[in-house]
């Protein structure tokens, strides 16, 4: 790959334009720049700005591709799904129950080695109908094969659309990707955000190359025969093939990114915030970030040694990495945006995950709380964040705590 | 720990389903009767079942519940204590959609246990297609018409208490004859089922098989690639354009021979397959244009040649053929190879024609059986029939 | 000089056969698949690809043509084949429409017509995939075809009742019992007139028959050659869920049309054509065959009584006496004023 990368030297002459922009308007930007082929959009918020934005810029005659509106989540995504199979780079998107609609679909698409790469507008999912940010419809796929990660800014909303093309095209990888944007606070509120020339993004990222399983009448072949109890498990080991080297591939990209581009980013599975010196931390996903982010600046003026650290990708999930950089502190809060009813310790899925990698990685295991907080778009305030801050101390203190508290709830 | 014991039973797909199930549910329950337990079951790996297409069902039967247990949970016993074949035709082996290859009939048989096969030939006739193997077994013939309905109507000729009868006198310890006219009498209420059992029970006179004895055809065996060297995203190669056909004789090039699927070849598929008269064939192409399973070989000399990989036997090309007795189907059971008609037609005209004659004749007295439902009626008719013949012996 | 902004894109242009000696012998769906002795589905997949030809890639909806069809490690298709869901017929035919379009616009592709078509069965096009065949149909600039094979069940999973089995049938969701004689009680979805009504822009919808073959094969070729989203019909005898002889299939396939029960027409550009003895029956100089001869052949009505092969006949006779177009569009002739 290191022919696509550009020298140093020339990461200078960039010529970077800024612009105050959403983190919806940043990704349609973002797959403009990246010529995507084939576009299908259905309406449901907060995920679909992003395709309001799409359609202004192909009428506009600023990008070129196929501009399908589909008559259900259902059909844009197997659309989209048939058109990447036929060599396509294509975006698609949804939010919420309508990202469920779609799910027999997203089931398919790992095994296919389709690498779609699309928006979930984290919405709460029905009943009650709520436009509200929770992470369960993207989680939903998380055992599927899918790669997930979470953007908190309008700019790492760009940088990532780049990243998830690149990733999700590697040719060891072909799998889908979907970028989860926090409904509302990053899908409907705008930003500055730096954007780079098409030259520097068609560097970044050469023409997807289906290759082999490309279906086309020059490439006879037949795509997913139904297969017996004599084949499936070794299709499935192909799958997880997949996720084995998942991080790694992850890791040159972003180091790819770094060169082409000039913005770096460290570590690229998760964000750490103030930890350095840190005694205990919070951890969490998406714009809540920004919440703790101000809270722990105010709880550092009362001397209070509290960090946090935001998780990128959640799928692959970097268990040695995160386990090593959770054992250092005395105690863990994980904020959980979403539910996993039932789940170990009635905990959330990050939550559950956490500790997971932490007991079978980490050298020394500080007790992992759970905070269930943010449903249905409730905004985490400063106050919810020193309350859990408060009870995380307490713990890392000794004493006892539930595993699993609700955050900013009315009793 | 008690006794297990596995009955296999293996049938003509859909055309025997209902049949199939009706015996292995029957020596359940006649087992039950004699204070055993025991499961009936279809092998899941057939499912689901086609036409045709050679399929098993099992009965398991135990002392108690506990050694029951070991015959739980599985597609297909390993070894079984005795092998009923319903349509004499699978005598030539049985290849279902899992990738086990061709297993021959015997194939899970253990060692001294027998081999139940429906046919109006006798045992040294039907040795003639079974496969060899170094074990020796017991052969038996329940001389009858092979029973075949369909789906939804079902063809009541006793050939189901027939079997169980043959099964008691084949292997008591499952089910005693006793057991056998018990469950008629009480379950099905049916005192004329109950002597078709006995007459059978009474019949059933299986022969020694030594070893080696049989055919000697290698039956087609499956290598299994591994995930590491299959192909990516669920996809495989599709297939190659044919080519033009050689004729052996004038060595002229011409017509046109598909690729096929060299995986799926429908040897066990087929009852019956056609013979074509080369002679009085003109040529008009709507056998080889209505075949489902595109099997005619277009010949140099445009004639069309029914290749025996992929013909499954429907016998289309036989209703469609504007010519009387042109292509004629005939029982599968009397031939013992799939060679090309039109080279043998090409290397000696005569021989063949009189081979064709004979064939079609000699096929007659198997001729009686039908391939399901074609008009209300017929199966209480063939069901006289066929008891009538059964009684006859 | 109106502008129109849908944007044509040039088909194969693939001129019909000129008689069964015409018919190519290259297979595109060859021998080796898992269907049953006799199945008429089977033929319909040959006779598609024979029809379309090499430069075709071929998309196909859950169902007995998948299962049987290609069961992997194998398949029989020598064109591209690909699998999509049970509902996804018009999207899966779409999105490779759409593909090819774009990719072939920015020169990724080599610029050339290529056949895209979708097979669904009546479970994937009549129930399940209906909304999306009909969202595919009304996008007139993607070149495309879907064709609907049709047993009248879903046949993979035991045989079971879809939205175009006939009245009556025997199904194993609709099996007669000892108080309900008739467990179905719903008439058969007439699919290409709603496909055909519904979509004003679509230029071509057909149905065909496997028992008049090189006439399916063509109607096949206008659809791919007629550009936009086409749609055809066909119906296919079940020999397993049906339950007849395999021997009997073709003549099940030519009764089915001489009753009356399955007409034959294609409705090119808005204009309807009937064909062979379907417009022999229109114009009264074929006398329709009673639907008995019919059903009586097949074990899934055997459970009917007299009363209901008249009901049968009543509702035949239906489409041909009281229909503004007979046999095609169920309105009333007598319409009020």
């Amino acid at each position: 790959m290191a022919t696509l990368t550009m020298p140093v030297e020339e990461v200078k002459k960039v010529q970077e334009q800024e612009a105050l922009i959403t983190g919806a308007e940043a990704i349609a930007i973002a797959c403009k720049l990246a010529n995507v082929d084939v576009v299908t959009a259905y309406p449901i918020r907060p995920y679909d700005t992003v395709m309001q934005y799409m359609s202004q810029l192909v009428a506009d005659g600023e990008m070129d591709c196929e501009f399908i509106v589909a008559e259900s989540e259902n059909s844009q995504f197997e659309i989209v799904k048939h058109a990447s199979v036929c060599g396509a780079r294509v975006f698609c998107g949804s939010s919420g129950i309508g990202w469920m609609y779609a799910m027999e679909v997203l089931t398919v698409t790992p095994a296919l080695r389709v690498p779609m790469v699309c928006l979930v507008g984290n919405r709460a999912l029905d009943d009650p109908g709520a436009f509200g940010v929770e992470h369960n419809d993207a989680l939903a796929v998380r055992d599927l094969g899918w790669l997930l990660n979470w953007v908190d800014t309008a700019q790492e909303a760009f940088d990532t659309a780049l990243i998830s093309y690149r990733v999700a095209e590697d040719r060891r990888m072909f799998v889908p990707c979907a970028i989860s944007c926090d409904g509302a606070f990053l899908t409907h509120s705008q930003a500055l955000v730096k954007i780079p020339t098409a030259e520097q993004v068609k560097k970044f990222l050469p023409r997807y190359n289906r290759g082999d399983l490309l279906l086309h009448p020059d490439n006879l072949i037949s795509v997913a025969p139904q297969a017996n109890e004599d084949w499936v498990m070794e299709i499935r080991r192909q799958n997880y093939a997949v996720t084995e080297h998942a991080c790694d591939v992850i890791r040159e990209v972003y180091a790819e990114f770094e060169k082409t581009f000039g913005r770096k980013y460290g570590n690229p599975f998760f964000e750490e915030y103030m930890t350095d010196d840190a005694e205990v931390v919070l951890f969490g996903m998406g714009t809540l970030s920004t919440p703790v982010k101000v809270a722990i600046r105010k709880l550092r003026e009362q001397g209070k040694k509290v960090g946090f650290v935001r998780l990128r990708w959640f799928r692959p999930f970097a268990s040695a990495e995160i386990a090593k950089c959770l054992e250092r502190f005395r105690a863990v809060g994980v904020i959980d945006r979403d539910l996993s009813l039932g789940a170990p310790d009635l905990s959330g899925v990050v939550a559950t995950e956490v500790r997971s990698a932490m007991y079978a990685n980490a050298k020394n295991r500080p007790p992992v709380l759970d905070f269930i907080c943010g449903l249905g778009g409730r905004e985490v305030t400063v106050p919810d964040v020193e309350k859990m801050t408060d009870i995380v101390f307490q713990a890392a203190n000794g004493k006892s705590q539930p595993l699993t508290q609700w955050i900013g709830l009315r009793g | 720990m008690g006794k297990l014991f596995a009955v296999e039973i293996i049938y003509r797909g859909v055309f025997q389903k209902t049949l199939a199930k009706n015996i292995t549910r029957g020596i359940v329950l006649a087992a039950r009767d004699e204070g055993k337990f025991g499961l009936s079951f279809g092998r899941y790996g057939d499912s689901p079942e086609r036409n045709g297409i050679p399929a098993k069902s099992f009965a398991i039967v135990a002392d108690d519940e506990l050694t029951l247990e070991a015959g739980m949970a599985q597609y297909e016993p390993k070894q079984v204590d005795l092998t009923v074949v319903l349509d004499d035709t699978l005598c030539k082996g049985a290849e279902s959609w899992a990738w086990y290859g061709l297993q021959p009939v015997h194939h899970a048989l253990k060692p001294g246990s027998t081999l139940v096969v429906v046919s109006l030939q006798d045992a040294p006739a039907l040795l003639k297609t079974i496969h060899r193997r170094e074990e020796p077994y017991k052969l038996g013939v329940l001389k009858g018409v092979t029973s075949f309905s369909g789906m939804w109507v079902y063809k009541d000729d006793h050939t189901d208490v027939r079997v169980l009868g043959a099964i008691a006198k084949a292997l008591p310890e499952v089910v005693s004859l006793k057991a056998v006219e018990q469950f008629i009498t009480e379950k099905l209420k049916n005192a004329l089922k109950v002597t078709s059992a006995k007459t059978a029970y009474d019949r059933f006179k299986p022969m020694d098989v030594k070893p080696g004895e049989g055919n000697p055809e290698e039956t087609f065996k499956f290598e299994f690639p591994g995930w590491t060297n299959m192909r990516q995203g669920v996809s495989i190669k599709g297939q190659p354009q044919g080519g033009p056909y050689r004729d052996p004789v004038s060595l002229e090039v011409g017509g046109f021979r598909p690729a096929r699927n060299e995986l799926f070849k429908k040897y066990s598929t087929r009852t019956e397959r056609p013979v074509v008269n080369f002679a009085t064939c003109t040529k008009c192409t709507l056998c080889w244009l209505n075949c489902p399973d595109a099997s005619f070989d277009v010949t140099p000399d445009k004639t069309y040649d029914a290749n025996l990989e992929a013909c499954c036997g429907c016998g289309v090309c036989e209703a469609v053929c504007p010519v009387e007795n042109c292509i004629t189907m005939v029982n599968e059971s009397q031939f013992t190879d799939n060679k090309s008609q039109w080279v043998a037609y090409r290397e000696d005209k005569d021989a063949y024609l009189k081979w064709l004659e004979k064939t079609i004749k000699s096929a007659e007295p198997v001729e009686k059986r039908s391939y399901g439902f074609r008009y209300r009626g017929q199966y209480k008719e063939q069901a006289e029939e066929a008891l009538e013949i059964a009684q006859r012996g | 000089m109106t502008t129109t902004f849908v944007e044509e894109k040039p088909t194969q242009n693939l001129e019909p056969f000129k008689g069964v000696k015409k018919v190519p012998y290259e297979e595109y769906f060859t021998s080796g698949h898992r269907t049953c002795e006799g199945c008429e589905s089977a033929q319909i997949m040959r006779l598609m690809a024979k029809a379309a030809g090499p430069r075709t890639i071929v998309l196909g909806a859950t169902g007995c043509m998948y299962v049987a069809n290609t069961s992997y490690y194998s398949t029989v298709w020598g064109v591209p084949w690909m699998h999509t869901q049970l509902g996804a017929g018009g999207s899966s035919a779409l999105g490779t429409a759409a593909a090819l379009r774009v990719l072939m616009r920015k020169g990724v592709l080599k610029d050339e017509p290529i056949n895209v078509i979708a097979f669904c069965g009546d479970g994937g096009g009549a129930d399940m995939g209906l909304s999306a065949i009909s969202a595919t149909m009304t996008h007139p600039d993607y070149n495309l075809l879907i064709l609907l094979y049709d047993n009248e069940e879903y046949g993979n999973t035991d045989i079971q009742i879809s939205g175009t089995s006939p009245y009556g049938v025997n199904t194993s969701f609709s099996t007669p019992g000892k108080v309900k004689r008739i467990m179905h009680h719903r008439w058969k979805k007439n699919v290409a007139p709603l496909i055909l009504a519904g979509h004003p822009t679509c230029k071509y919808v057909g149905t065909i028959s496997t028992s008049y073959p090189l006439q399916a094969m063509n109607n096949i070729r206008k659809a791919l050659s007629i550009g936009g989203p086409t749609f055809i019909h066909c119906l296919n005898p079940c020999p397993k869920g049906w339950d007849f002889d395999p021997y009997i299939a073709f003549e099940l396939g030519e009764l089915a049309v001489n009753t009356g029960i399955w007409p034959l027409y294609e409705v090119e550009n808005g204009k309807l054509k009937l064909h062979g003895k379907t417009e022999q029956i229109a114009n009264g100089r074929f006398k329709r065959l009673p639907v008995r001869d019919y059903l009586l052949k097949q074990g899934r009505f055997a459970h009917f009584t007299e009363e209901d092969i008249a009901f049968f006949q009543s509702k035949v006779d239906e489409m041909w006496e009281k229909w503004l177009v007979p046999g095609v569009i169920p309105l009333q002739k007598d319409l009020e004023g």
